[in-house]
């Protein structure tokens, strides 16, 4: 049975127009992934620590807690 | 489709597939498949061909984005003959198993094609000598 002669050029040019697109396209969903699942929540993570952070209410507790070398807990 | 444009080959016109070394902004005349064939079908038929001619001419075809048509790989062979060369021989048949990659019906259409060159030139495949198995 003689065999068909089959498509010998541009076959790597072929491969490369259907996958790189899908590449690209992954990258950026990865890196949109990244943004929205990773950094962004971080981002508001801290954002919602700090809104209601008060640092002279933390400065004291530190102290209290005689953590520091400059200021000695309050009462000593 | 820019990224596509950077290899060789590749046009922006995609619905037929372009001849080797065209660029978008070039000019010059595109060489046709048949053309392409026939330069390297002459370049390996010079008589007085030498080792040198052979592995660069081989090497240039392999880095090309196609695999060698038959009558290409026979003149590649004949000129492996005049050169008392089996070893470059069968390593031209192994290089274009490779340049198949996963299409694995180009090797044994190839094969089949060649089959008359083969026997003349008394030429084993890479199969024959058990050398296709690691």
């Amino acid at each position: 049975m003689s065999l068909a002669k089959p498509a010998m050029r541009g076959l790597l040019g072929k491969r490369l127009r259907f996958h790189l697109p899908i590449a690209f396209a992954l990258s950026l969903v990865a890196a949109a992934a990244f943004k929205y699942g990773v950094t962004e929540p971080r981002k508001q993570a801290y954002a919602d620590f700090y809104k209601q952070y008060d640092a002279t209410k933390e400065f004291n507790n530190m102290r209290d807690a005689g953590v520091f070398e400059s200021v000695r807990p309050t009462g000593e | 489709m820019t990224h596509a444009s950077v290899f060789r080959g590749n046009h922006k016109c995609t619905t037929m597939r372009t001849p080797l070394a065209s660029r978008c902004y070039s000019h010059a005349k595109v060489e046709t498949d048949e053309e392409f064939d026939a330069r390297w079908v002459t370049y390996f038929s010079k008589p007085d061909i030498d080792a040198w001619e052979l592995k660069k001419g081989m090497n240039t075809l392999i880095g090309y984005d196609l695999v060698p048509e038959a009558k290409i790989l026979d003149s590649a062979l004949r000129a492996c003959r005049r050169l008392n060369d089996l070893a470059s021989a069968i390593r031209i048949l192994e290089a274009v198993k490779d340049k198949s990659g996963p299409h694995k019906d180009i090797y044994p259409y190839l094969i089949q094609e060649l089959q008359p060159t083969l026997i003349e030139l008394g030429i084993s495949t890479p199969e024959d000598l058990g050398m296709d198995k690691l």
